[in-house]
């Protein structure tokens, strides 16, 4: 059984809740069954009330658990990420049909998290994070250049991947098992720097839209992204669709 | 020292020190030299940023003295030895806004890759630590690279652990 890490910088009720996630999604706890009590929890996990609440108010609010009133706390038929559609990857972001993309990565390597990539990425100051600098283009045209940045603790194979055809999100999700549960989206207006600008054949200074993304899985976040893109022929698309009730 | 002794037996991972692209700039790396070591409270010998490039081959190596040599201004360099007598530096004062001026803050924003000092030699994790040794003493260095197959970095062999092991089969009995 896996069990909590007192040394990860991961609070413990973040740990927890993956732990339990985890359970439920491999099936250890199926659909439908009630989970321990807190106090068997608490035993379990060797972590205080507090930590078990927590995680399990966190787990009820994004649909994995459900609780009823003088029965217990019991596994639900969906989670989050069925109810929710979040279309993420470079494809699914901008795009209509018939249209050639492909993609260049400018960079792939291990940097440290300057200014406040920490912050953002919720990690110490020395733990390290791979950077993605990939050259999105439409019918060869240069439209969008994106920076990810993920922990590498998150997915160390990352390095090795071929992150040139396939999606990276879709190497996170389905080839590693990381549920990408919530996405925080920002949209800004920002004014392209030289290299930005070279790289996607527009003149210096010019206005371009900048996506910022946080991605979570459940409460932890495991990727950020930063999108510029200068060409008024293709706009951003952010689809969300409300769950199910 | 065992004759068997390989320089996996000795390496340690890469992830043990802190890792930067070589377009960051030495104001970056200072940074991070504050918080990856002195902040965390983390003092390995030595202490050393590896430099990368976009693809994550490694670069080269940048120690704390490297990082100061490339702040230092350019009019406290010494300059090329023609004819001129031994300067006698014992009377050198010099104050610190002198010796880490507004030029320094201006050098700190030249990019890593002008002040590092390129990977040139390395060792396998096969080859025994004497080579480690010999290329260390050799062309003065305190950090070796380990490649795998001659393309992977897998890991870093260091001066301290060469060392102990060096002077343990020095004292043994």
């Amino acid at each position: 059984m896996q069990l909590i890490d007192r040394e990860d910088h991961q609070k413990l009720y973040i740990q927890l809740y993956e732990i339990i996630k985890k359970k439920i999604e491999n099936n250890e706890w199926e659909v439908g069954s009630q989970i321990p009590t807190e106090q068997e929890l608490c035993k379990m996990f060797n972590v205080s009330r507090a930590t078990v609440r927590t995680a399990i108010l966190e787990l009820t609010r994004l649909g994995f658990l459900k609780r009823q009133q003088g029965k217990g706390t019991f596994i639900c038929k969906k989670a989050i990420s069925e109810g929710l559609t979040m279309l993420t990857s470079f494809r699914e972001l901008m795009f209509e049909e018939g249209l050639t993309f492909s993609t260049n990565v400018l960079a792939r390597t291990v940097i440290m998290p300057v200014d406040d990539l920490g912050i953002k990425l919720d990690i110490p100051q020395d733990k390290h994070i791979i950077y993605i600098k990939r050259l999105r283009l439409v019918d060869s045209e240069p439209v969008l250049l994106q920076e990810t940045y993920i922990p590498y603790h998150i997915c160390p194979l990352l390095l090795e991947e071929d992150i040139e055809h396939n999606s990276l999100f879709e190497v996170l999700e389905k080839k590693y098992g990381i549920k990408i549960t919530k996405v925080k989206n920002y949209v800004e207006v920002t004014h392209l720097k030289k290299d930005d600008a070279r790289l996607l054949g527009l003149p210096e200074d010019s206005a371009a839209l900048l996506l910022t993304q946080h991605f979570y899985s459940g409460e932890t976040p495991i990727m950020y992204t930063c999108s510029v893109k200068g060409s008024d022929r293709f706009k951003f698309l952010i689809d969300l669709e409300r769950k199910a009730a | 020292m065992s004759d068997s002794k390989a320089v996996k037996d000795l390496m340690i991972g890469i992830f043990e020190y802190p890792h930067v692209p070589y377009w960051f700039s030495i104001n970056q790396a200072v940074r991070i030299v504050r918080a990856s070591f002195l902040s965390a409270k983390k003092y390995p010998e030595p202490m050393a940023i590896l430099v990368f490039d976009e693809k994550y081959n490694l670069m080269g190596t940048l120690t704390l003295k490297d990082i100061l040599r490339g702040l230092e201004p350019r009019f406290l360099k010494p300059s090329a030895k023609a004819q001129v007598p031994e300067e006698d530096e014992s009377g050198l004062a010099i104050i610190w806004d002198t010796l880490f001026n507004k030029e320094s803050k201006e050098l700190a924003e030249r990019a890593v890759s002008e002040i590092m000092i390129p990977a040139k030699h390395f060792v396998e994790p096969n080859d025994p630590v004497t080579k480690a040794a010999y290329l260390m003493l050799r062309h003065d260095l305190v950090l070796l690279p380990v490649l795998e197959n001659k393309k992977k970095f897998v890991g870093v062999i260091r001066m301290i652990e060469i060392f102990d092991e060096i002077s343990n089969a020095i004292i043994k009995e």
